[in-house]
């Protein structure tokens, strides 16, 4: 469902992406690991059409993102990482605008957005203005507006930063129920959240992908757990590469 | 064209649920409400008396007041346009809407063009508040339809006209207050342009001593050169759209104006794909 075939991205001199190639299958969650700064962000914005990629390209849900970014655009559900929300709109009427945008016929828009609620936890809220939710809510209204219209591929970015404990789990089941039927890409920091609701994992760092494979496969025959294989594997990187490069500065952004 | 008009819905929504919207309009009926209120007595007076104000008779009304007080309109609109136009684009950026924007199956210009109809939505509750002045006066006063729908059209034309250029500045900035600024100045700018070529001779700058081919080319460069900035001002083609007489280039002016600018903004929003 998503088919990432060399993308670059140059701002200015920086690579903050370089030849990241990776497909991910329809019915599969996919973790996006890497460090702050690491060029999780700016793929997913690629993949998602925000930005275009110097190099390369992708296929998203059978379209191709420079050719055809709308259609891609209408089969992509797509979470950002600040949550940009309109702050004076109620969080009903956002919803409503998002699945009009979307192409939800009049008819169906109410029981979808009525859908997407539910599924998010926010009927609650419903009559509520996005500027005064909490960060918790925020984010699932994120969810919720990328879920509307039912796309078949989901690029969620950090879904759950700045949860309390009982909303990150809820928000895990939620995606790991979308998982089923849904091509889902999450990026994250949190180790364990990949072991827990991911198949497959992707490490990426300073733009370059340095792992990829299942959970299972990447501590095959050791004990490591994911976080050793994932320090291990981004220091291999900076001392491969760039000797002088901080070691500290891949590591630290960890969160572990 | 549908999700244009989601976009506007949503846009204009926005100017009523934040106060902008009532502040804006309620600023523009106060003034344009006084400066009638003022003009329409002064008129009365004139009419009443015509010699003591140097009138022979009484004067013509559509010459005297509507036309006047319509142009009056049109520069108010350009005064507090840029309040409506400043937050189309720069604010989602500013809040960082533009990534939702931008990724959900819109077209740039499906984009554009919602945000511009959205703030004419404004220009046209804003006629709304002048159209309630000339159907009081229409009562008392016998005054051609004609007159007053080809006026508040001109004025409808230039707050148009003026609002895509907001709208252009307003997609180069992220910041509110910049765009707005910016916007104002551009339009003063335009108009100090305007009142220079007020000053400059109509004769040919070109000495006498140059020869006669060289010396034509000269005045004809500088012919066009003072007819461009003599046009700059928005309202040079209002003011005789005002009094109902309606010339195609009038017109014209006023669409390429708009049409100008949004192809500017349009060029302006695509180029995040080649910019880093």
């Amino acid at each position: 469902m998503i088919e990432a075939k060399g993308l670059t991205k140059y701002y200015g001199q920086l690579a903050a992406v370089e030849d990241v190639s990776f497909s991910v299958d329809r019915g599969e969650i996919l973790g996006f690991l890497g460090p702050n700064a690491a060029g999780k962000t700016t793929t997913m914005r690629i993949l998602t059409g925000f930005s275009p990629p110097s190099r390369g390209t992708a296929v998203v849900a059978g379209y191709d993102i420079k050719s055809d970014p709308i259609e891609v655009k209408r089969r992509v559900g797509y979470l950002p990482e600040s949550v940009p929300l309109y702050g004076e709109m109620l969080v009903s009427s956002f919803l409503e605008y998002v699945a009009e945008v979307k192409g939800v016929e009049r008819g169906r828009r109410r029981a979808e957005v009525g859908r997407v609620m539910e599924r998010c936890g926010l009927l609650e809220v419903t009559r509520r203005v996005c500027r005064n939710l909490s960060k918790g809510y925020r984010q699932r209204v994120g969810l919720a507006q990328a879920l509307i219209g039912d796309p078949p591929v989901l690029i969620l970015d950090e879904p759950t930063v700045g949860l309390d404990p009982r909303q990150v789990i809820e928000i895990r089941q939620v995606i790991k129920e979308l998982g089923q039927d849904h091509t889902v890409l999450l990026s994250t920091h949190i180790l364990p959240e990949v072991t827990m609701v991911c198949e497959r994992v992707l490490i990426i760092n300073r733009g370059r992908i340095v792992a990829q494979d299942t959970v299972a496969n990447l501590a095959r025959g050791t004990a490591r757990t994911l976080e050793e294989i994932f320090i291990s594997a981004v220091a291999q990187d900076a001392a491969d590469d760039q000797p002088a490069a901080p070691v500290a500065a891949a590591t630290g952004g960890g969160a572990l | 064209m549908r999700n244009s008009w989601a976009v506007c819905k949503r846009e204009f929504a926005s100017y009523f649920i934040t106060p902008i919207g009532y502040v804006v309009v309620g600023t523009f009926a106060a003034i344009s409400g006084l400066a009638f209120s003022a003009s329409f007595l002064f008129y009365a007076k004139v009419s009443v008396n015509p010699g003591t104000y140097a009138y022979s008779s009484v004067p013509d009304f559509e010459e005297t007041l509507l036309s006047p007080f319509l142009t009056f309109c049109g520069t108010l609109i350009v005064f507090i346009g840029p309040l409506v136009t400043m937050r189309l684009l720069a604010e989602e950026r500013n809040r960082g809407t533009m990534e939702l924007l931008l990724t959900h199956p819109l077209r740039d210009r499906e984009i554009i063009f919602g945000k511009y109809l959205a703030a004419l939505g404004m220009l046209l509750v804003m006629m709304g508040v002048v159209a309630v002045h000339l159907l009081i006066v229409s009562r008392y006063v016998h005054v051609e339809g004609a007159v007053l729908v080809f006026g508040l059209a001109t004025v409808f034309m230039m707050g148009a006209a003026f609002f895509s250029l907001g709208l252009f500045v307003s997609s180069v900035t992220s910041n509110q207050v910049t765009a707005g600024a910016l916007t104002f100045g551009l339009w003063f700018i335009l108009y100090i342009f305007g009142s220079f070529a007020e000053d400059l001779p109509e004769a040919n700058p070109a000495p006498e001593a140059w020869g006669e081919m060289f010396r034509n080319s000269v005045g004809f460069l500088y012919d066009f050169f003072r007819g461009f900035l003599h046009q700059l001002p928005i309202d040079f083609h209002a003011k005789e759209m005002a009094k109902g007489i309606v010339q195609p280039e009038d017109i014209a002016y006023y669409v390429l104006f708009a049409a100008f600018f949004l192809f500017l903004t349009f060029r302006s929003l695509e180029s995040r794909k080649w910019r880093a």
